[in-house]
Parts: structure tokens; C-alpha cells; sequence
């Protein structure tokens, strides 16, 4: 992995926001408050660390500071944002009726829970590099926690789109949440890392449609009208976000090695900069393919998750409550789903390379996509959960294998790119929202089977991904001299300047490591680094 | 492998007992006599009515034109959506089919079935919704099946409405806890901010 050498380039947050902190290790420069003794630094953590004290092992049942303990406080974050922003939906009968809302009104509500976040996803990787994970995730959960307590005042179809809009902004915590793993995690096993952290996390969509229902059930046998109980039940996601925001910051750690004030008086050069790391990234056509495609993986997620539980109460007739249980299960599958498309990518990508990756992403998405439309046609209450549940597996899936291609795409932009990502999930969201669930053109169930074949439509774009080094679906890796290389691609976005100053390295040496994405090949592959300035070899 | 067969005989036991359905899906509100009872709902006081509060003087009897009084078991009197409320809501929409009718969700009160005329004094309930309304009595045989109705409106259920006013829901020790609990969150997460970066000057200062 990194080496120890002088002029080596510390990576754990290089792109990952786009504003690299470069040398913020090193231990020789100036009168720093670190009491670190070069000879054995690893000493004091609890997990096996590289060179940069990131974590090598990932060990989900330790709470050991400071990696797994950022681990668990990211998803927990995560998690308790997506049960705000999502917890108006099951109870979106009872308020649909205390605030006199039409189905237009509904539909326009769930689009803008899931807008703000478009906007504050790609803010947070800028947050976060200025002020480290901790005070992003926390602001996250601390400044939007007022909104979900507004809900007591909300009167009309105009305060409540209001309301649902700014509790969205939230959901930004999904870029801090990434961000704080990767900086903590070493990048062999980042992709198990942020697939559990990111299933985990959307998990919370499907845990709000079990517990908003209970709390309102709960509210109500204390005597509480329906009216008055469903304002009182948002106190519970509210006050779930101030603890998590308190324990981020009493108990979290930005880096490593400390929080990132005290660590940014040892020495801090040249960041990227962001103009440059922005026009990488918007440059790349596969940045905004990725952002389709997320936007119909994890868009029509969201979208389930505003939808689903009116849908089964509406249309079978079920209780709040069943409505909800049956709706939770969609979200639920995340624990396992997410994950399992994550670790599907990487066994594909062992076999058959980067090709292997696009193939199971589509056929995934393809797949989940399929049996959203057969969800839309079920007319009996066993057949709609049999393809709910194929359903969700096969789209959440998609979403861990999406993030297995994502890392490859750009080395220098990685962090925008991820949150770029990000946000077309939130855009998907809103568009199939507003196209199929916001007016009485179509039955719920009819724009569910609508939304299915866009979304299948949507996924075939997976095919114009193309890396000239490894190939793309349909067609073979360059036979280019040049281009067929790893370090032609990743290079490329770096000027001869820039390269000339050594800047590169870090991509070069990534680049070297992103050989296991040829497959089985890689073995065989026996390509020497080329001489243009690159470290030894390790 | 037996997990496959466990799940398909599940299914197809599900699908059964869905089909065992079958016979009560097909009861249509088109079937039912007619103005077989004479329904009307008098409001307490003028202009919109107040959920919670106001009240309404409901009464019925037999139609004399009735023809199917011999099974008459019970009668359930309802709180049905004149169609001005519901536009644009699907979840009150009016269906031929009984079970999927969505026209009277708000029951008022079931009696026994008797000749003579009756009578009740709603009051209308804190969860009603802000809408139009009139009100249907069913005429429901011994097998808990519908079988006549008598409404306080017209076939084209435009005449004889009234409104309602619903509840706000908000309360103000609602308010009051919610304001807390916002600034609460805001101020933590400053004092957190400043004390740390106090914390980080000293240290540099050093």
C-alpha cells in the first residue's frame, strides 16, 4: 500500500472531497502537538492499521475508537436521517386528512423530501473537508432537527411541503457518512466498508414505516387525538437526531489520528484545487451515467419509501400498522441487499474484471427493475409482496454494485463524483415522483409499472460505460500501447504541470493497485510501471 | 430442494384462500334497493360545522316504498364524501364493488333494524377531515351483508350537504416543546463549535 517514503503522498483523503489535504501526516514538519514516535505509531489502535492508520480489518461488532467507532456513529447518523425524512409516509393517511390534502399535494410533498438533498449532498464533501466529518455529519442532524420538530405547527398542504423539504436536507449524511469510512478504512476492504455502511444506513426508510405507526398508536392510547398524535410522534425521529448529533461529537474523532483542528496546525500545503477536481469530474461522460443510474437505483428507492405504505393501505385495505410492516420490509432488506451487491460486484470483478462489475450492476438493476412492474400488477396482497421483496433485493443490490464501479471512474475527483452520485439518487427520486405519483393520472399501482420500465430503460446506459483499459460491456479493452493502461486513464487528469511537480503520484499508485480490475488477466499481466516519475516500487 | 417446495405450497395455499374470497367480492352497490329508507341529517347551527363540537340531528325510517324490509337486520348509519371532496383524492373514491367503496368510511351508529322511525344526535367525532358531507344508512341482512340504503341527498349527491371544519391538531404545549427542543439542538451544536475552537487557539498559542 502508501509507502513511508519522503515526497510519498498520504491518500486516505485524497478526492475524496475533491480538496486534498496532502503531507497532513507527516510527522517531521514543525512543531506539531503530536506526541507520535515514527518508530511504532500503530501501536496505540485497537485494529491493525497501513501506513496511514487506516484500518485494515473491518470488525462490525467492536466499537473501538476510533475506527469502528466512526463506523458505527456514520451509519447510525445514516440511519437516523433516513428515519426523519421518511417518517411522514406511513403516516401520510392520517395527515392527508388533518390538513385536507389532495393526492397532488402528497405527491409534490414527497418530491421535495428527497430535493434538498440534492443541493446539500454535494455541499457536504465541502463541509467536510473544512471542518472534518464529525461537524459534518453533526450539523447535518443538529440544523435540521428544528425542522422535524416544526411539524407540530404544520397547517396546510403548503406548510408541510415546507416542512418535508427542509427535514430532506438531511439526507446529506450520506456524504459524511462515506467520507468518515474512507478516511478510516483502508481501500481493499472500503467496498464491504461503505456497502454495510450505506445498507445499513438505508435501512432506516424501511424501520420508520414499523416504528412512526407504533409511536402514533402509542400516542394515541395515551389519549391523544389523531390529529394531535401523529405532530407528537415526530418528536421521536427529532429527538433521536440531537443524541446522535451529541455522541458524534463527544464520542466521534475526524481522522485517525485526531480530530482535524488539532491536526491541521502540523503542516498543511497545497490542497487541490477545486476548480480543477470539479471539471474532472462534470468532464467524464461516466460521472453523469452514474448519476442515471443511481438516480434508478436508490432514486426509485426513495421513491418506494414514500409511496409504498399508502399504496398497500389504499389498495388491500390493511391497517396503518400492517401497511407498515409490510412496507418496512422493503427497507429492511438493505441489511443484507446493499451488501450483497457490493460483494457480487467484487467477486464479478475477480473473475471477469471491471466487465464483470457493469454486467452485474445491469443485470441487478435490470432485474429489480422487472419486478417493480410486476408489483405494479399484483392485484392479490401475497403476489405484491412476493415481487416487493424480489424487488428491493434486486434494486438495493444494484445500488452496492453501483458503488463498486464508482471508485474507478475517477481517482482525482472521486469525492465529488461520489457525491454527484449521490445527488442523482435524489434527482431520480424526485422525477419518478413527480411523473408518476404526483396526480391522478395514474393509479399508484400503474405508476409503480411505469416507474419499473423506466427504470429498465434508464439501466441500459450502463453499456456506453466504457474504460479503454478494461473494456466495457459489449466491448474488449484497448489494444492501444497507451490508452490500455491504468496509468494512461488515471494520469489523464492531471495536467504536465501538475505532473511535472509530482502531484500525480498518488493516482499513479492507485492506478497500479486498480490492476485487479482486469480479472483473472491481472495474473497473468506482467506491465511494468512506466518511468514518468512515480515513487519506487514497493 | 425443499425450501423451493415449502414456498410454493405456501403461495399457492395464499392464493387459495384469496379465491375462497371470491364469492363476497362480487356484491355491487349497484344491486342494493334504493331509497329504501328515508334519511335526513339536520346540522346543529348554520354555515361549516366544527369537528369535535357541533352536532347533527340524524334520523330514519322506512321507506314506504320499500319491497325488501323482511331482511332487514341492522342498521348502519354512515358519514359519506359528498364527490366536491373527493377530487383528486383516490383514497375516497367511489366504487360500484362494496368492499372496494371507499365513499362512507366514518361509521356513526349501528342500531337494530325497527319500523318505526329512529333517531340519533351525532356529534361529529375530532378525526373527521375538513370536506362535504352526507349521510347514507344501510339496510345490512343477517349475514352482515348490505342489501338497501336510504342517503339525506339526491341520487347525485349535490344536494342537502354540509361542511365540516376539521381540528387543527396543533396544541400550544406542542409548540412550546418543540421551540425548546429546536434551540436546545442549535445551541448544543454551537457550544460544541466555539468551545472547540477555543480549545484548538489555545493549543496553537502554546
Amino acid at each position: 500500500m502508501a509507502s513511508n517514503e519522503d515526497g510519498s503522498i498520504g491518500s486516505s483523503l485524497h478526492g475524496v472531497t475533491g480538496r486534498e489535504q496532502v503531507f497532513s501526516f507527516s510527522v517531521e514538519d514543525g512543531p506539531s502537538s503530536q506526541p507520535i514516535r515514527t518508530n511504532d505509531p500503530t501501536a496505540k489502535f485497537a485494529l491493525p492499521v497501513d501506513s496511514e492508520h487506516r484500518a485494515k480489518v473491518f470488525k462490525p461488532l467492536s466499537f473501538a475508537k476510533p475506527h469502528m467507532r466512526a463506523f458505527h456513529l456514520g451509519w447510525i447518523s445514516f440511519f437516523t436521517c433516513f428515519i426523519s425524512t421518511f417518517a411522514a409516509a406511513p403516516l401520510v393517511p392520517v395527515i392527508r386528512d388533518n390538513l385536507d390534502l389532495t393526492k397532488t399535494d402528497i405527491g409534490n410533498a414527497g418530491v421535495a423530501s428527497v430535493s434538498g438533498a440534492i443541493f446539500s449532498r454535494l455541499a457536504m464533501g465541502a463541509v467536510c473537508d473544512l471542518l472534518g466529518a464529525r461537524y459534518g455529519t453533526a450539523f447535518s442532524l443538529l440544523l435540521s432537527a428544528p425542522a422535524v420538530f416544526s411539524m407540530s405547527f404544520v397547517a396546510d398542504a403548503g406548510s408541510y411541503l415546507a416542512v418535508r423539504f427542509m427535514i430532506g436536507f438531511c439526507l446529506a449524511t450520506f456524504v459524511s457518512c462515506q467520507y468518515w469510512t474512507s478516511v478510516m478504512f483502508t481501500g481493499k476492504i472500503i467496498g464491504l466498508v461503505n456497502g454495510c455502511a450505506g445498507g445499513w444506513g438505508d435501512m432506516g426508510g424501511g424501520v420508520t414505516q414499523l416504528l412512526m405507526p407504533m409511536v402514533f398508536h402509542v400516542i394515541k392510547l395515551a389519549g391523544a387525538t389523531p390529529f394531535t398524535a401523529w405532530r407528537f410522534a415526530f418528536f421521536i425521529p427529532g429527538i433521536l437526531q440531537i443524541i446522535m448529533g451529541i455522541l458524534v461529537l463527544t464520542l466521534g474523532q475526524d481522522l485517525p489520528d485526531g480530530n482535524l483542528s488539532t491536526l491541521q496546525k502540523s503542516g498543511q500545503v497545497s490542497k487541490d484545487k477545486f476548480s480543477k477536481v470539479f471539471w474532472f469530474a462534470v468532464k467524464n461522460y461516466r460521472t453523469w451515467i452514474m448519476f442515471v443510474l443511481y438516480g434508478f437505483s436508490m432514486g426509485v428507492e426513495l421513491t418506494i419509501n414514500n409511496v409504498i405504505s399508502g399504496y398497500f393501505y389504499d389498495r388491500f385495505n390493511l391497517t396503518l400498522h400492517t401497511a407498515g410492516i409490510v412496507a418496512a420490509s422493503f427497507g429492511m432488506a438493505n441489511f443484507f441487499a446493499r451488501p450483497f451487491g457490493g460483494y457480487a460486484s467484487d467477486v464479478a470483478a475477480r473473475l471477469f474484471g471491471m466487465r464483470g462489475r457493469l454486467w452485474t450492476l445491469w443485470i441487478l438493476q435490470t432485474v429489480g427493475a422487472l419486478f417493480c412492474v410486476w408489483l405494479g400488477r399484483a392485484s392479490t396482497l401475497p403476489i405484491a409482496i412476493l415481487a416487493m421483496m424480489l424487488f428491493s433485493i434486486g434494486t438495493q443490490a444494484a445500488c452496492g454494485a453501483l458503488f463498486g464501479v464508482a471508485p474507478f471512474v475517477s481517482r482525482r475527483s472521486l469525492g465529488l463524483i461520489s457525491g454527484l452520485t449521490g445527488a442523482g439518487g435524489n434527482f431520480g427520486s424526485g422525477v419518478t415522483q413527480l411523473l408518476f405519483f404526483s396526480s391522478s393520472r395514474f393509479s399508484t399501482a400503474e405508476g409503480l409499472s411505469l416507474m419499473g420500465v423506466m427504470a429498465v430503460v434508464c439501466t441500459i446506459p450502463v453499456a456506453f460505460i466504457h474504460f479503454p483499459q478494461w473494456g466495457s460491456m459489449f466491448l474488449r479493452p484497448s489494444q492501444h500501447e497507451e490508452r490500455s493502461k491504468e496509468e494512461h486513464y488515471y494520469g489523464g487528469e492531471w495536467t504536465e504541470e501538475e505532473k511535472s511537480l509530482g502531484l500525480h503520484e498518488g493516482s499513479i499508485k492507485f492506478a497500479e493497485n486498480s490492476r485487479s480490475e482486469r480479472g483473472r488477466k491481472a495474473v497473468l499481466a506482467d506491465i511494468p510501471t512506466p518511468e514518468m516519475g512515480t515513487p519506487a516500487h514497493v | 430442494m425443499a425450501i423451493h417446495k415449502i414456498i410454493l405450497a405456501s403461495f399457492q395455499i395464499c392464493l387459495l384462500i384469496q379465491f375462497s374470497h371470491g364469492a363476497t367480492k362480487e356484491r355491487l352497490f349497484s344491486d342494493l334497493e334504493k331509497g329504501a329508507l328515508d334519511v335526513t341529517a339536520k346540522p346543529s347551527r348554520q354555515g361549516v360545522l366544527d369537528a369535535g363540537i357541533d352536532k347533527l340531528s340524524i334520523t330514519w325510517k322506512l321507506s314506504s316504498t320499500a319491497k325488501t324490509q323482511a331482511s332487514f337486520k341492522t342498521i348502519k348509519v354512515k358519514l359519506c364524501y359528498a364527490p366536491v371532496s373527493q377530487v383528486d383524492r383516490p383514497w375516497r373514491k367511489t366504487e360500484n364493488e362494496l368492499f372496494k367503496d371507499k365513499t362512507c368510511p366514518h361509521k356513526i351508529i349501528t342500531k337494530a333494524y325497527n319500523k318505526s322511525s329512529q333517531s340519533f344526535k351525532y356529534t361529529l367525532e375530532r378525526d373527521i377531515p375538513t370536506g362535504t358531507y352526507f349521510v347514507r344508512a344501510y339496510a345490512v341482512d343477517a349475514k352482515d351483508h348490505e342489501v338497501a340504503y336510504g342517503q339525506s341527498t339526491k341520487e347525485a349527491k349535490t344536494t342537502n350537504l354540509f361542511s365540516v371544519q376539521a381540528i387543527s391538531g396543533r396544541h400550544k404545549s406542542l409548540d412550546i416543546a418543540s421551540i425548546c427542543f429546536s434551540v436546545f439542538a442549535v445551541l448544543a451544536l454551537l457550544v460544541f463549535f466555539v468551545n472547540e475552537k477555543r480549545k484548538a487557539k489555545i493549543e496553537q498559542s502554546k
